[in-house]
């Protein structure tokens, strides 16, 4: 494949940054992370641009004139964004600053006459195959496109002068969300429940098939966004976690796509629904039209042996 | 308090047809407000009944022919809008983010005075999540998204965003363009009565002889289509015996 002359990286938490930075490297010529917070964490590009730390008074939203103008001044052929929150702010801000649009939420990127990239659209009914030609690319990336490399190298470090923002945004307070932390991306097996469950007493039921199999619990948006019976972490879909699990058990899930697009890529799939015509159906492995008060109590009574 | 919500016709995803080569068949499905968007006019609507300040205005760009659609507009202006902008134009179908962003920023200033601008968290039909951060690095305004509380404090606002593992408390000075999460608050559904009364709410759309207008963006999209299928077994089995449940269970086995 083609390479490009100059790819930067942009990203906040660690995981993402080494796979951005092994991903720059498979892209591009030289190589360039663009990094605030703990200086010792940014390895692995061939230079890190250091903007400085993170605190209440500096957040990453106020180094975005000093990233712009880095940018502007070197002119990468592309930036590959981290697709958290703030990195795709940072992106569409970049973006702007620099006359062009985002490819957004990339699944897959190649270098072919600029940077072709995949994504999906319509809730996932769609994939769309999208090219910049842009002096300078800006692309957030989807994680798990690229693998992390082995070992970082040491980098030569710059630090970036700041550029004070015009607007004015001040940090009061950071706290660590409440609720849990759960990683359903990582997950290898997955038992999500869906609107079959009438009321929240009924998720021991699924809870519990999943600590008999060692599976993560997962959930569609209506029960983590609308019931509020699970914390958002936990919900599987396109405004969600995107997962590649082994196996996904479906319980009481319907079948639409925005949902199922997040577990699609999962070896098997079994679906428990008491609706026969439940779209799942078509897109399962194996799957059982009954009663989940039914089925799950006999899968427990003998997956518990 | 002048309050602008970015609103955005898409098509209904549920009639939306997958054709024999891949593509996809959209001339079935209807318009509707993105869904997205109708948490953005609810955080507008509710900051305004908090503050006693005009009713916010509503901006959108699209192709003409569906902006002109009185049952899109209605569904955009029954949520608690008092006035409805477009950009219109039938090149502007489906430009990207940026293109998006500059036509909502040449209404903005066009209708003038505008000190908050809300986003949804994404367009309902293609969701880049771009739009709001474009828009607010274009328009020079204080810029956040991921906002799921908007409190107003004199004559600032106290946000709140939720990130991935932690939650900030930010202090935001006017003018800002914020964009919000799909849990800041649970949209009203109109009833009869307000979608007779939207008929009545001012439109007005703007053609490239009234703004500046941006007919295309720079990404080029070179395909749209269904995602390859999966083939599955498609092994079902009807009604919840013991047997069905016995063979349900043998088929798991193998798998874990």
């Amino acid at each position: 494949m083609n390479k490009l002359a100059k790819v930067f990286v942009i990203a906040e938490h660690m995981g993402a940054m080494q796979e951005l930075v092994s991903g720059a490297a498979q892209l591009g010529e030289s190589t360039a992370l663009v990094w605030a917070g703990d200086k010792g964490q940014a390895v692995g590009a061939d230079t890190v641009y250091y903007l400085g730390e993170l605190n209440n008074d500096r957040i990453l939203e106020h180094y975005a004139p000093s990233i712009i103008n880095l940018v502007k001044t070197e002119q990468p052929n592309l930036v590959l964004v981290e697709s958290s929150r703030k990195g795709r702010l940072m992106a569409g801000t970049l973006a702007a600053a620099l006359g062009t649009s985002v490819l957004a939420d990339a699944t897959e990127i190649i270098i072919d006459n600029g940077v072709v990239t995949k994504r999906m659209v319509y809730g996932g009914a769609a994939l769309s195959s999208e090219r910049s030609s842009a002096p300078t690319t800006v692309a957030t990336v989807s994680p798990g496109v690229f693998e992390t490399a082995a070992a970082g190298k040491a980098a030569n470090l710059v630090e970036v002068p700041f550029v004070a923002p015009a607007t004015s945004v001040k940090c009061r307070e950071r706290k660590t969300k409440a609720g849990e932390s759960v990683n359903l991306r990582a997950a290898k097996r997955i038992v999500a429940v869906g609107r079959g469950f009438t009321a929240p007493e009924e998720l021991k039921l699924a809870e519990q098939l999943a600590a008999a199999i060692g599976a993560e619990v997962g959930c569609t948006r209506p029960i983590a966004e609308e019931e509020k019976w699970m914390d958002k972490a936990r919900y599987i879909g396109v405004s969600g976690v995107m997962a590649k699990p082994e196996l996904y058990i479906g319980i009481g899930i319907s079948g639409q796509v925005q949902h199922m697009v997040g577990v699609s890529s999962a070896r098997t799939i079994v679906a428990i629904n008491s609706d026969k015509n439940a779209l799942i159906f078509k897109q399962c492995d194996y799957g059982i039209v009954g009663d989940l008060k039914n089925v799950l109590p006999a899968l427990l009574a003998q997956l518990g042996k | 308090m002048k309050i602008v919500a970015c609103v955005k016709a898409v098509p209904e995803e549920q009639d939306i047809a997958i054709k024999s080569d891949k593509t996809l068949d959209l001339s079935k499905a209807e318009l509707k407000v993105g869904q997205y968007d109708l948490n953005a006019v609810e955080a507008a609507v509710q900051l305004q009944e908090a503050t006693g300040s005009e009713e916010p205005i509503l901006v959108t760009v699209g192709s003409t022919k569906g902006l002109k659609n009185s049952k899109l507009q209605k569904a955009m202006l029954s949520r608690g809008a008092g006035a409805l902008f477009g950009v219109a134009d039938d090149s502007l179908d489906s430009i990207d983010a940026f293109a998006t962003a500059k036509n909502l920023a040449a209404a903005i200033s066009k209708i003038g005075g505008v000190e908050l601008v809300i986003c949804g968290e994404g367009s309902g039909d293609i969701y880049s999540q771009q739009v709001g951060p474009i828009l607010g690095q274009l328009l020079g305004f204080a810029n956040l998204n991921a906002v799921s509380r908007i409190t107003l404090m004199g004559d600032k606002l106290e946000v709140e965003r939720t990130l991935e593992n932690e939650i900030e408390v930010l202090e935001v000075t006017l003018p800002a363009v914020l964009s919000v999460t799909t849990d800041i608050n649970k949209a009203r559904i109109p009833g009869l009565k307000e979608i007779l009364a939207a008929g009545k709410k001012p439109t007005t759309l703007w053609g490239a002889a009234d703004l500046e207008m941006t007919k295309e963006g720079n990404i080029e999209v070179i395909s749209t289509l269904a995602p390859p299928e999966t083939q599955r077994q498609q092994m079902v089995f009807e009604g919840d015996s013991e047997e069905n449940i016995a063979q349900l269970l043998d088929n798991l086995r193998k798998v874990l």
